[in-house]
């Protein structure tokens, strides 16, 4: 029965594609807001089956499709699948009620049929790629995934910038899918089946190993992996932007989570490593956060940061594991895993209240807005939750899940190598630092765009949002209380004792205090009322001009980071003479260098060219030349069978 | 009945003299020899068949040697002999990547290279001491050397007939290797495409190299213009 819901429910999402693909040469609401519809009613539906079967730890098995033996179209949905099915029926309702009126104000015309059908295969897509029950169903639908959301990304390509994203992210996504095809590949020699099963201790399994995580770090975003996501977020629809950063990503994670968990036999390296990615991930990515004035890719680095987090959380489960602390390796799990869940939330949460801001004011420069709390109450209440919760304030959600892990680093005091505690203590430190640099980032944010004055005409002009802009976010905002304060809660529902604090008890306290402070604050001010103007140094009235920036508040921080941010300077002069001594005129320019993509990318880049441009030599058009290739081909065999097979 | 030992000494003669073929074919520059050469190579082929027939009796090898003996001996040679009478060039003295002499050479180490490995393939089997090891080496080389004539000769007809000693060589690897009836009807196939592309040459122009042929081809069909024409 179960299973037969879980088919329905994929039928949903289908039709959920049909339907506005069905009316794609006409351009009218009620196809879009039909799609819309089914996304919500399937992932209820999801959501709901999902929920039981997580709580009750049931499993359902079904296999769609064999066209040969060994090669089948197969699902399974356990706990772990059931979770991330969990995460994406939440984000997807939440997107779905907000594209509902977002996509209606999008230039394209009849384009936005194509965008809600294709949100719709996207979603589907990342259900069944968490519901595969073998490497050959995870493989193609993850395929189906790439391809959808290269799709949405492109949706405004009349734009170079948008073009641009698209190709870079076409490309990643495209390595990452080669990378995940070739661990499978290796998987499958190891074991000769594609069934996620044990595949035992061999060098074949760690080499394969290697390339899935390379592979799924790629579209995780992990340093130095990351570069698509602060290029694809800007440039593509708000409700795609948050469906990737909040859903696709932890597919990724899901992917790595479930081949530790069911394939491989990792050793202690392997820890290491995830650890050591992370950790350069979430201090690196928070870092570049901070110094970004695009909104969105601000969020986008903050993703970064957020997967580096939960890279975290399983590099300690598998160091833990291996060590034998079963216990101490179970917490850094949940905690990867309730912060995925977190992270899922807050970030859609904030992705679709930026996305309200940017329709709003037409641009994403946050140095350009400001003022903005007067003029859109509702959505700067509900991006300010995103941002505490983000910001790992108590009692939310982000809180919740941090201090998860930081219990888990505290408690590595148990491995015995001094070694791994150094390093453990290491990560700890800068994992402490990425949480006092993520506040930093949002008070910023959260000032630079609702605070003070407008910067700009169109900030001065904007207006608060339609309903539906606000309910989706709104649904969000409460599950970021909710499962902040009722964190201890719901891990006992779910069957797990974890040693952290009641945050309910924790938030009545936070909440007495702050009654407490209003109280003494109100009975002990003067109640002398003095009207006056602020001293504006001699100015009539205050400017916007005055204001403390984005750019002012996070100077410090850039001082302190500088070896970070590295620049590079750039004069151009002209002389009137030969001998350059009467100037003529001059520019000079500072700007930061892009380190990962001038350094990494684009060399590797033009050596894929060059060796491009070599190989093709081969193809010369001489048939001849072939024919010698043929030669040389037959000679090669005869050498393998005669000397190496 | 004649004597195995004397029959297996005659074979082993036919592959002296099939190397020799191969040989003349890859380093001679006179274009009227060559097909004479094939000839004579097609020829061994059909005696080698017979002799392996009286070794041991199976009628498919008969057959094999009256299919060759017809297609390979008789009609092919006559069919380039003919067009070799309507064209002037009578040597191919175009060569690409490797000259005559270094071919040859390279043919030498060829064979020693295929002993060799086949020995390591086939070590502490049965075959490795039988006639069907030397048939597998002498086989494959004549495959080999024929594919170095193909790709080192600029003439089309030179090529042609490199592809021709090709396909001997793998004839002779299938009579003495592998399974004998789809042998036969690979090579039947194999006859026909040559024959077709024989003809295609003998309505394009065959004094000419390929690169030519090409250009003549596009021309042809592209304006009619038939004063390229042989």
């Amino acid at each position: 029965m179960i299973a037969g819901l879980f088919i329905i429910s994929l039928g949903i999402f289908v039709l959920g594609v049909l339907l506005p693909l069905a009316g794609t040469w006409q351009d009218r609401r009620i196809f879009r807001a039909g799609s819309h519809l089914c996304t919500i009613a399937g992932s209820i539906l999801l959501g709901a089956l999902s929920l039981f079967l997580f709580l009750t730890g049931n499993d359902i098995a079904w296999t769609a499709y064999q066209p040969v033996a060994g090669f089948s179209l197969s699902f399974v949905i356990d706990r772990l699948s059931a979770f991330f099915l969990l995460l994406i029926s939440v984000v997807s309702i939440c997107v779905a009620l907000y594209a509902a009126e977002y996509n209606e104000h999008l230039e394209g015309g009849l384009r936005r049929n194509l965008l809600s059908g294709c949100t719709n295969l996207f979603i589907l897509s990342m259900v069944l790629v968490v519901a595969s029950a073998n490497t050959f169903s995870f493989l193609v639908f993850w395929e189906l995934m790439a391809g959808c959301s290269f799709l949405l990304v492109m949706y405004d390509y009349s734009r170079a910038t948008t073009r641009k994203a698209g190709l870079f992210y076409f490309v990643m996504t495209h390595l990452s899918t080669l990378f995940v095809l070739l661990g499978i590949v290796l998987l499958f020699s190891s074991t000769g089946s594609f069934v996620l099963a044990p595949a035992g201790v061999s060098p074949v399994s760690a080499i394969a190993f290697v390339a899935l995580l390379i592979g799924f770090s790629i579209k995780a975003g992990i340093i130095p992996f990351h570069k698509w996501l602060p290029y694809a977020h800007p440039a593509s629809p708000t409700p795609i932007s948050a469906l990737m950063s909040s859903v696709m990503l932890k597919i990724a994670v899901y992917g790595l989570l479930r081949f530790l968990l069911d394939v491989f036999s990792p050793d202690v390296w392997w820890g290491i490593l995830i650890l050591i990615m992370g950790t350069t991930t979430a201090v690196l990515g928070i870092i570049y956060a901070l110094k970004e004035y695009d909104i969105k890719a601000m969020l986008a680095y903050s993703s970064i940061e957020n997967t580096g987090i939960i890279f975290m959380g399983i590099g300690l489960y598998v160091i833990f594991s291996s060590y034998q602390l079963f216990d101490l390796a179970l917490i850094s799990l949940l905690s990867a895993l309730f912060h995925t869940l977190n992270h899922a939330i807050f970030k859609s949460l904030l992705f679709l209240t930026a996305g309200s801001v940017v329709h709003a004011t037409h641009t994403r420069d946050i140095e350009q807005m400001g003022g903005l709390i007067h003029r859109m109450p509702y959505t700067a209440g509900l991006f300010f939750v995103g941002a505490l919760a983000i910001a790992a304030l108590p009692p939310l959600n982000g809180f919740a899940s941090e201090v998860l892990l930081f219990i888990s680093f505290f408690s590595s005091i148990a491995v015995a190598d001094p070694l791994f505690k150094v390093l453990l203590f290491l990560c700890l430190g800068l994992f402490a630092l990425t949480s006092a640099l993520s506040a930093a980032c949002f008070v910023k944010a959260f000032g630079s765009v609702f605070l003070a004055l407008p910067r700009s005409p169109e900030s001065g002009r904007a207006e608060e949002v339609p309903f539906l802009m606000l309910l989706g976010p709104a649904l969000l905002a409460s599950a970021c209380i909710v499962l902040g304060l009722f964190a201890a809660q719901i891990f006992f529902i779910a069957g797990f004792t974890v040693p952290m604090p009641d945050m309910f008890l924790v938030g009545l306290l936070l909440l007495a205090m702050l009654v407490l402070t209003f109280a003494v604050l109100f009975f002990t001010a003067s109640r002398d009322v003095r009207v006056t103007d602020t001293w504006g140094c001699g100015t009539l009235s205050q400017q916007p001009a005055m204001e403390y920036s984005g750019h002012g508040f996070s100077e410090p921080i850039d001082i302190i980071f500088s070896t970070v941010y590295r620049t590079k300077m750039k004069n151009e002069r002209t002389f009137f003479d030969q001998k350059n001594c009467i100037f003529a005129e001059g520019k000079a320019e500072i700007r930061l260098i892009k380190v990962f993509e001038e350094y990494l990318y684009l060399p590797v880049a033009r050596a894929s060219y060059a060796t491009a441009e070599t190989v093709s030599r081969f193809q010369s058009g001489c048939l001849d030349t072939y024919l010698l290739y043929v030669f040389c081909a037959v000679i090669a065999v005869i050498v393998f069978l005669g000397w190496l097979a | 009945m004649i004597d195995p030992a004397l029959i297996q000494s005659v074979i082993r003669i036919l592959f002296a003299v099939v190397i020799v073929t191969a040989a003349y074919i890859i380093s001679t520059r006179n274009l009227i020899s060559l097909v004479s050469v094939y000839a004579v190579q097609s020829l061994t082929l059909v005696f080698m068949a017979l002799a392996l027939w009286s070794l041991e009796g199976v009628t498919v090898l008969l057959g094999i040697a009256v299919v060759t003996f017809v297609s390979k001996v008789l009609v092919i040679p006559y069919f380039i002999a003919s067009i070799q009478e309507r064209i002037r060039i009578r040597r191919d003295i175009e060569f690409h990547f490797l000259s005559p002499t270094t071919s040859l050479l390279l043919s030498m180490a060829l064979i020693l290279f295929i002993y060799i490995a086949l020995a390591n393939i086939l070590e502490g089997t049965p075959a490795r001491e039988s006639l069907f090891f030397f048939g597998a080496v002498i086989g494959l080389s004549l495959m080999l050397m024929g594919m170095m004539v193909t790709f080192s000769r600029k003439r089309a007809i030179t090529k042609v007939l490199g592809y021709l000693s090709m396909e001997n060589g793998v004839l002779l690897f299938g009579m003495f290797v592998t399974e004998l009836p789809f042998i036969i009807e690979f090579l039947i196939i194999i006859d026909l495409v040559i024959l077709v592309i024989l003809t295609t040459i003998l309505t394009v122009g065959l004094d000419s190299t390929l690169e030519e042929y090409h250009q003549r081809l596009h021309r042809f069909h592209l304006v009619g213009d038939t004063e390229d024409g042989p």
